[in-house]
């Protein structure tokens, strides 16, 4: 009686799996078809850093403090100031970063004085040559205006 | 073209034609119904797993299977050195060639059919059980442990399942009393079989799944313990005949469902009103019985090899056995 009872409950539970499998088949499909659509990224995907435009001065606010320089475990920024004249502050008018080696740790962000370094959505990163990991933070927010 | 069918029938005899020109309509069917299956059953997974699956060539990606077969017409033989040199080369015809000699007693309809034998069932399952003796002649040829393991394990799977499979069918041959598969068809003019014997039908299309070593039965090419099993050691147009011979095994078993369960080229009873031709219905029932192995297969996981035998050995054949002798009786004493 037991094994005819398995075969019962069994063969319930093979139907009843075929059943979820159907009604799969109409549903919509939950994939993206890349290249022709794309989603809209998450506020917490971390693409390379880039610099934040603050609408109060129209433009970045870093003052080449070299922190998130001294900070990347990886070495991979550079940035660069000068000042206007004799006293004016410093500003930023080179940042380049070679995203190739970047690991993504997030301590320049954490540690930027002026809060001016935020993650990018940048997520097409594939390159031809390890020169294009090198990106021109100052001449990507130029470029966004 | 008069002339030279004419001349086709003089130089080979009405009987050699009729099975020529048949063959050839045959090696066509195989083809595009290898072709359309493939796709279908890469819409059918995806759509399952909430994807699209193939859709840029062609509309609906159509074509994809096309472009397939061109890449694998093109691709490079590679014979492995430590091969057995004949075997490895004869055993993809030899899975391939009796594949296609069973469709020459099939009935598409009343009309379209090669050969109407009065054993033709008997010839279906002979010419099927050289599938077993091709996969192992693959695996042992390749000199591969994967593939040797591969046709091992299918070789006593499908020696395994041809018992249940053959006595379920046994019960159908008392019922109509014939082997011939037209009288087959001919028998089930109001009544379909599946309705008289539901649970002979079950088991046949279980063994069936299992003999075309289709999932949850494909442990004799489990990609994830066996690379692919007995075809692994394969490039090119012979992997593409093992597959060939799969998927047109896939047809024969559901043909031969078709045939003897449900109804062969005869519409439903309450249909025959319709004005659809025989042949319409024998492919909508054999697709339809082949869209539910698909469904199956990416349905269920793949059973262990002990779970599969203790099934077709201890459940299976008892089962097959039993429903035997009852309609032995039943045709005996009531019918």
């Amino acid at each position: 009686m037991g094994m005819i009872k398995d075969i019962m409950v069994g063969g319930w539970s093979l139907i009843a799996g075929m059943l979820v499998t159907i009604r799969r088949i109409y549903r919509p499909v939950v994939t993206v078809q890349y290249p022709r659509r794309q989603v809209q990224m998450s506020p917490s995907y971390r693409g390379h850093i880039e610099l934040k435009r603050f609408p109060e001065t129209g433009t970045h606010h870093c003052v080449a403090c070299g922190t998130c320089m001294r900070f990347c475990p990886t070495n991979v920024i550079k940035v660069q100031g000068e000042k206007t004249h004799t006293h004016s502050e410093k500003r930023a008018n080179l940042y380049f970063i070679d995203f190739s080696h970047c690991s993504l740790c997030g301590l320049c962000v954490a540690n930027c004085p002026t809060r001016t370094l935020e993650f990018s959505d940048e997520y097409e990163m594939a390159h031809f040559s390890r020169w294009d990991g090198v990106v021109d933070l100052i001449h990507r927010l130029e470029e966004s205006a | 073209m008069a002339a030279a069918w004419n001349s086709l029938v003089n130089v080979l005899g009405p009987d050699l034609t009729r099975i020529v020109i048949g063959l050839v309509g045959v090696l066509g069917l195989v083809q595009i119904n290898a072709l359309f299956l493939v796709w279908l059953e890469r819409k059918v997974a995806a759509h399952i797993q909430l994807r699209i699956g193939p859709k840029e060539v062609g509309p609906f990606g159509i074509l994809q299977t096309i472009v397939d077969g061109v890449k694998l017409v093109s691709k490079e033989l590679i014979t492995p050195r430590h091969v057995d040199r004949k075997l490895y080369m004869l055993a993809p015809v030899a899975i391939f060639l009796p594949v296609l000699l069973s469709f020459v007693v099939i009935p598409f309809s009343e009309t379209l059919q090669i050969r109407d034998i009065n054993v033709g069932l008997l010839i279906i399952f002979a010419f099927s059980t050289f599938n077993v003796l091709a996969i192992l002649m693959g695996g042992w040829a390749s000199n591969n442990k994967y593939s040797l393991l591969g046709a091992v394990r299918s070789v006593a799977q499908n020696v395994a399942y041809e018992i249940p499979l053959l006595l379920s069918l046994l019960s159908v041959l008392l019922w109509c009393n014939s082997l011939q598969m037209s009288e087959i068809v001919e028998s089930q003019s109001r009544v379909w079989n599946v309705f008289w014997m539901p649970i002979a039908a079950l088991i046949y299309l279980i063994c069936a799944t299992a003999e075309t070593n289709r999932a949850p039965f494909d442990i004799p090419e489990a990609e994830s313990e066996l690379v692919a099993g007995f075809h692994t050691e394969y490039s090119g147009m012979r992997f593409a005949l093992f597959f060939l011979a799969e998927y047109s095994n896939m047809l024969i078993v559901a043909a031969v469902a078709t045939t003897l369960f449900f109804g062969g080229w005869k519409s439903p009873p309450f249909l025959g009103f319709l004005p659809v031709p025989g042949l319409v219905w024998f492919f909508l029932k054999t697709y339809a019985l082949i869209f539910g192995v698909i469904w199956i297969r990416w349905t269920f996981p793949r059973l262990r090899f002990d779970q599969l035998m203790n099934f077709c050995w201890k459940i299976m054949i008892p089962a097959a056995l039993l429903h035997l002798v009852v309609y032995a009786g039943i045709i005996k004493f009531i019918r």
